[in-house]
Parts: C-alpha cells; sequence; structure tokens
C-alpha cells in the first residue's frame, strides 16, 4: 500500500470530539471511569464531569430519580462523591445479597427506596462533614457512613 | 419417645442441672439445631450424639433417657442447687451414661460399686477398669454439704447442715479424683483443667484400690473446679453472676462478696462477647456490693453524646431508630406545608438531616420546617443545642429548606409545657413529637410520665414517635432486673462483635462503653439515679393507649428501608426486622431489642378543642 493513500484520509482521534468521548464514557463502570481519568490531562477534566457520575449514579434505578434530585445532590457534594461514597457500596452490597447465583451480572436494578436510602445516608455524611469542618467534631474522624467501607463477608 | 429423650438430653445436658434457661445461649441454640433426623447406627455409638461430643452407645440410649428423666425429676424436687453450686467436681458429660449414673447415685445415696461398670468399660477404648469413677456413698449418710477449704470459701450456704469439722480434716488428703471413665476422652479434658496439676496426674493408671478408698468420703478435693470447656465455664459465669445478684437482694452481702471473687476468673476464661458483657456486670456488681456511685451518669453529656455517635457509627439500632420514624412522620406531614418536629432528645441532631433531605424531594416541594430541640442542661454553660440547631440550618439552606430551630434546656422532660413551645395551630402547623430513647427516664416517679402524656396531647401532634429498647430494666424486684439485663445486653454485645471491625477498633470500644454505662446504672443505680427504666413495647402499648393515644401503623416503606439499612450492616444477616402490630422492632438473630412504634391523639377527644382557644391566630 501507498502511504501517500494513507495519509489522505483523516486521521481520527476521539480527543477532538469531546462530546463522542462523553457518551462513550458515559457507558462504562465506576471503576473504568476512575481509570480513565488517569489516562491525559483532557480525559481527566471529562471524567470528572459531574453528568457522567450523575449518568452512573442512576443508570440503573427504576423508576429514575426526579430532576428535582439534582439541585439537591449538588449542593451535598456532588454526583460522584454519591457515587464514591453511597451508590457503590449501597449498590455491591444489596446486589451481591440478591443476585446470589449471578455473579456476572454486573447491571444492579434498584428501586426508589434504594435510592432514597443512599441520598438520606449522603445527606447524613453531608452533615457530619459539617460538624467536623466547624471544629466541633473531633480528631478521630469518624463517619456515620464508615459502616458502608468496611469490607463485608459476604 | 426418641424426640423426647433427645430433649432431655439435651436439658439435662446443657443445663447441668440448673434451669435450663440460664444456660448460655450458644448451648442452646448449637443443640437446637441438629435434632432434625433420627438416623442411628444400630451397634455403634450413636452418630447424631457423638456429633455434639456425647458418647452413648445406640443400644443403651433408652436406658440413659430413663434415667436422665430420673435426674430431671430428682433434680426438680429437691434443693439438689445449692449441693451442686457448692460441688467444685464436675463429671464429665462426654459419657452420658456414666454421668448420669454418677448423678443419680449422688442423690440417692446409693452404693454404687456395682456401677455399670460394664457399661463404662464397654465405652471406654482402653479398657482399663481403674478408671471407674465410683462413689461409695454407703458410708454417710449426710451428703449435702461439700465444704471446700481453698481461696473461695464458701462455707456459708444457706440452708444446708453443717459439715462437722473433723471429719473436714481428714478429708484434705484425700482427693477425690474424678476420672473419666472413656479412657480416650481423658487427655483434652484434662488439659483444660488448668487449676489442677496435682489431679491432671490422676491418670488411667491409678489403682482401683486407691480410688475405692478415696471414694470413701464425701469432702470436696482441695482445689476447686475441673473445668471440662468453655462451654461449661459459660455456663457456669451465667450461674456465679445469678447467684451473686441473688445474694445481693437477699442482702447478703459477705456471700455476694464471695461470688463475685469467683467471677474474674471465670470471665477472663471467656472470650468475646461472653467476657465483655461478664466484665460489665461484675463490675456494675461491684459497685453495688461495696457501695460505690460514682455521680457521673448523666452530668456530662457531651462525653454520653461521644459515645453514643460512636454507637451510632458502629451497628444500625439508633440509624434504625431515626430512618423508621422519620419515615412515619413524612408520612404524616404528607399535604402539609407548614410542619414543626419537637425532639425531646436533641443530642448531636442526627436524626433530622435525611428527614430534611426527603422534605426537600417531596413531590409538591419542601414545606417551611421548624425544629424544637430539647436537651439536658450543659455543665459549662455552652449552647449546645443552638450549635446544632445552626449546623442543621446551614444543610436545610444549602437544600433549600425553609428551617426555623428553637432549642430548650430542661432537666426533665416533665418540666416542659405545650404553652412554652410556641405552637400553631393544627390547621396552620402539622406537629410531630419524636422521643427516641427519652421517655423511659420518666418512670422513676410516677406523676411524670402521665405528665409528659398529658403535654403531648396537649400539642395536639398528628403524629407521636416513640423509640425504646425492647427490655423489661423496670421491675421491682432486682433479681428480676438483673436476669433481664444480662440477656438483653449479651444479645446486644453479640452483635457488635458481629459487626466485622476489627477488635482494636475505637469505636467498638466506645460503643461498648456506652452500653457499659448503661449496665452500670440499671445494676447498680437506684432511686432517682436509675435512669435506664426500659420497659417493653407491650408496657409502653397500654400506657399510650390508657393515656388516650392511638396506634398508627408504620407502613411497609419504612419496613423495606429499615430491611435496607441493615442489609447494609456487615453482619447484616443477623440483625432482623419484625413488624408487630404496626410496630417494627429491630432484634438480633431471635431477641427483639428496640422497637419502634407511632401514635396520635385519640379522636373525638372533646377537651383537645377547648385548648384551640388559647392560641393565637398567626398574622400570615
Amino acid at each position: 500500500m501507498e502511504g501517500n493513500v494513507k495519509e489522505k484520509r483523516p486521521r481520527f482521534c476521539v480527543n477532538d470530539h469531546v462530546d463522542i468521548l462523553m457518551e462513550i464514557l458515559k457507558r462504562l463502570d465506576g471503576r473504568s471511569l476512575c481509570v480513565s481519568a488517569c489516562v491525559c490531562r483532557l480525559w481527566c477534566t471529562i471524567a470528572r464531569n459531574d453528568s457522567l457520575w450523575e449518568h452512573l449514579c442512576f443508570r440503573h434505578a427504576s423508576p429514575p430519580p426526579s430532576s428535582g434530585v439534582r439541585p439537591v445532590i449538588v449542593a451535598l457534594g456532588g454526583y460522584k462523591r454519591l457515587y464514591m461514597v453511597c451508590v457503590r457500596p449501597v449498590l455491591s452490597r444489596l446486589g451481591r445479597l440478591r443476585i446470589a447465583g449471578d455473579s456476572d451480572r454486573d447491571r444492579r436494578v434498584w428501586t426508589r427506596d434504594g435510592v432514597q436510602l443512599s441520598l438520606s445516608l449522603f445527606c447524613v455524611d453531608y452533615y457530619e462533614r459539617l460538624g467536623r469542618l466547624g471544629g466541633g467534631g473531633d480528631a478521630s474522624g469518624g463517619s456515620s457512613l464508615m459502616f458502608l467501607c468496611k469490607p463485608v463477608n459476604v | 419417645m426418641k424426640r423426647e429423650h433427645q430433649e432431655t438430653i439435651g436439658g439435662a445436658g446443657s443445663s447441668n442441672g440448673n434451669k435450663a434457661e440460664s444456660s448460655s445461649s450458644s448451648m442452646a441454640t448449637g443443640k437446637g439445631k441438629l435434632w432434625v433426623e433420627d438416623d442411628q447406627d444400630a451397634g455403634g455409638m450413636d452418630e447424631l450424639l457423638a456429633v455434639l461430643g456425647y458418647k452413648i452407645k445406640s443400644s443403651e440410649m433408652a436406658d440413659v433417657a430413663q434415667k436422665l428423666e430420673q435426674l430431671e425429676m430428682v433434680l426438680g424436687s429437691e434443693d439438689g442447687f445449692s449441693h451442686l453450686a457448692s460441688d467444685t467436681v464436675h463429671y464429665n458429660p462426654s459419657d452420658l451414661s456414666g454421668w448420669v449414673q454418677n448423678m443419680l447415685s449422688e442423690f440417692n445415696n446409693l452404693p454404687s460399686t456395682d456401677l455399670d461398670s460394664s457399661i463404662l468399660l464397654s465405652n471406654n477404648q482402653d479398657s482399663q477398669p481403674s478408671t471407674i469413677t465410683s462413689l461409695d456413698f454407703s458410708n454417710n449418710s449426710q451428703s449435702k454439704v461439700f465444704v471446700d477449704d481453698s481461696e473461695y470459701d464458701l462455707r456459708a450456704i444457706p440452708g444446708v447442715a453443717a459439715y462437722p469439722q473433723k471429719e473436714f480434716d481428714k478429708s484434705n488428703d484425700r482427693k477425690r479424683m474424678k476420672l473419666t471413665p472413656d479412657g480416650s476422652n481423658t487427655a483434652p479434658a484434662l488439659a483444660v483443667n488448668s487449676l489442677q496439676s496435682s489431679n491432671s496426674s490422676c491418670s488411667t493408671s491409678s489403682s482401683p484400690q486407691a480410688i475405692m478408698a478415696v471414694s470413701g468420703t464425701l469432702s470436696e478435693p482441695t482445689r476447686p473446679v475441673v473445668l471440662i470447656d468453655s462451654q461449661e465455664t459459660g455456663v457456669h459465669l451465667v450461674h456465679t453472676l445469678l447467684a451473686c445478684a441473688e445474694a445481693i437482694q437477699q442482702e447478703n452481702l459477705k456471700f455476694a462478696d464471695a461470688l463475685f471473687k469467683l467471677i474474674g476468673p471465670l470471665a477472663s476464661s471467656q472470650a468475646g462477647a461472653m467476657r465483655k458483657v461478664a466484665t460489665y456486670f461484675a463490675k456494675a456488681l461491684a459497685r453495688r456490693i461495696y457501695k460505690i456511685f460514682p455521680q457521673d451518669y448523666y452530668l456530662d453529656s457531651s462525653y454520653s453524646d461521644t459515645l453514643e455517635m460512636h454507637f451510632y457509627e458502629t451497628c444500625p439500632y439508633i440509624k434504625f431508630a431515626h430512618f423508621t420514624a422519620n419515615q412515619a412522620i413524612l408520612e404524616a406531614f404528607a399535604n402539609a406545608s407548614r410542619v414543626h418536629v419537637i425532639d425531646f432528645g436533641l443530642k448531636q441532631g442526627m436524626q433530622w438531616p435525611a428527614l430534611i433531605q426527603a422534605l426537600a424531594l417531596r413531590p409538591g416541594g419542601p414545606p417551611t420546617f421548624r425544629l424544637t430541640g430539647i436537651g439536658p442542661p450543659q455543665p459549662d454553660n455552652t449552647d449546645a443545642l443552638q450549635q446544632v440547631g445552626w449546623k442543621l440550618a446551614q444543610l436545610a439552606q444549602t437544600i433549600g429548606v425553609k428551617f426555623e430551630f428553637r432549642g430548650f434546656v430542661a432537666n426533665s422532660l416533665a418540666d416542659l409545657e405545650a404553652e412554652i413551645l410556641d405552637l400553631r395551630p393544627p390547621e396552620v402547623e402539622a406537629v410531630a413529637v419524636n422521643s427516641v430513647f427519652e421517655l423511659h427516664r420518666l418512670l422513676d416517679r410516677p406523676g411524670d410520665i402521665d405528665k409528659v402524656l398529658g403535654s403531648i396531647k396537649a400539642m395536639r401532634p398528628k403524629i407521636v414517635t416513640i423509640v425504646e429498647q425492647e427490655a423489661n430494666h423496670n421491675g421491682p424486684v432486682f433479681l428480676d432486673r438483673f436476669n433481664e439485663a444480662l440477656h438483653y445486653y449479651s444479645s446486644l454485645f453479640d452483635s457488635l462483635e458481629g459487626s466485622g471491625l476489627t477488635p482494636p477498633s475505637q469505636d467498638l470500644v466506645m460503643s461498648e462503653l456506652y452500653l457499659g454505662r448503661q449496665i452500670y446504672n440499671v445494676v447498680a443505680c437506684e432511686g432517682a439515679d436509675r435512669v435506664e427504666r426500659h420497659e417493653t413495647l407491650a408496657q409502653w402499648r397500654t400506657r399510650f393507649g390508657s393515656a388516650g393515644f392511638d396506634p398508627v401503623h408504620l407502613g411497609s416503606n419504612a419496613f423495606k428501608q429499615a430491611s435496607m439499612l441493615l442489609a447494609l450492616f456487615a453482619g447484616g444477616d443477623g440483625y432482623r426486622v419484625e413488624e408487630n402490630n404496626g410496630c417494627l422492632m429491630l432484634g438480633w438473630h431471635t431477641r427483639p431489642l428496640i422497637a419502634t412504634s407511632a401514635w396520635r391523639p385519640a379522636a373525638g377527644d372533646s377537651q383537645l378543642r377547648v385548648n384551640s382557644a388559647e392560641f393565637e391566630l398567626p398574622s400570615q
């Protein structure tokens, strides 16, 4: 093949098309999204976009939460934090319990109650951080969401 | 027939001759699960029982069963307990037929040289005739007293004839050696017997004559307790704790003191939750015996708040309380545009962020949320209530809910009057009253709780949410309280143990201390100092019912949320949510530990309408 013919075709670099990139990243799972943030600076900036994480959080929620949820979550710390602190552990624990024999299924459908529970825990977490920032909290750094971080032996 | 035979073994074996209900739960659950099938090996040992550690020939089962029934009758009828309480020699119950025979012969004073030695020998793998445990009681007709001259001097056993002193001296030299007839089992049994180096050397090689001679007297060896395994020690520990409590109840403080000294070594031989519970109860008993009453329980509320925060983080009880109460309040506030919550114990206000957030996400938009928090006076005059209120206000502002806060300091809820609270009429504002672990403190003075219930009615709430411990720690008899508390806190500590935290975690220690302080209060304090006067849901139901409240059923949403919450906790399969006539109870395995209930003033109470004249309508 002639090298000239090849050079005439425009080279496609996904970094030039941020919207396509976002569409792709939107479909990743949490871990992959975090890994993708390490690829390059552009990807890092995009991965920080909260809408990606919003999609990740409530992708499998049925029914999907109303739009009024967004300002609350943003105010309490954003979707990325919500995912890391609440949604990921909640889903993994609830999913493990329900889909006992079906471990390769990644999709976990969760109900409005689960969403509500995660939001409540997220709110409690925000409240506790308020207390610690205000200087009134104790230095031990305890958090009421610590129980979510501890490994569960299932 | 076989079924009841098995249960008899379970009952007698695990209780070791004492009340079955006080045996440690681990034994009961361990044995209870296996009574399923009945397939037995015809010729050899019964397989099912062998799994549990009991060696019985299948052919002897019927005989042993009969003897166990006899034994149960004998123990039930006469005062065999004190006999056993001081008898510090235990037989190895692994060889069940030998054990039961020995127990029976002790009671019946039968000459037992012709013990079913054939049976014992046939069980014994090594078939050493010297290993018979034979008790020849024929020389001695009074067999009730065992005087133990060891450092645990338990001579003073009420109601039993005194043992003549001279015979006691003779008996010092004769150590009655209890050997297990099952030679193969000797090593592990005696290995656990750490207190008796001399007795452990009594191997299977002793001659029969020596043993026969020894068994001529009834006196005890000078060293106490041949402990076979820690399950037995656990049972023994519980019995000693209960015996000590009983002694205190009977004002026999000297005896209580002697028993108390026994508890230490027993407790340290246990592991995990049992050891911690026993230690706390022992310390509480010590406070009661020696009359040490540190006045620290309710003075330093910031310290107890810190402990409670650690308890909040470690285990789901308080979270369960908050979530279920919030759900009930949320449903009651369904269409109101102004809501007002009165919290009888604000503490750190951990309950309210979740409610504020749920109100913010309400389909029709958030209402105006007023919160009135009530708290105890602070020793250093800081305004803890205002600080909490400020934090909540910040949160509310962040998520866009209009918020007002007022704090009231009160020594006791009975000091509160509905008028001070600046309530608006129910058409304008929906009121909810919330009390998490607060009402039981009022039960010391009988008029207080009625006054508070009356005030609650005067507030005309739409809903009253109550969360209380599910236990009766307020009975008039100390021993009953002690018994209840022992079981209740054992379950609680078990659940903490199962929470999957690595042992040296500070959270775990603080949570245990939080519970420990409650134990001290229940056991060691009296009168106005004893504030942890827990009562059961049934008792609260009666109180609320007679005070003119109707129950409100907590819906299935609350149940689902609670179940989901518990599933998140490590050890989540140990926690159980139960629904009890519209109330929700959270428990550990089969034992309910806290209960949430909701109430509203009974409909058609005409007195309420009279009060509406007192309130001015707010200017809009």
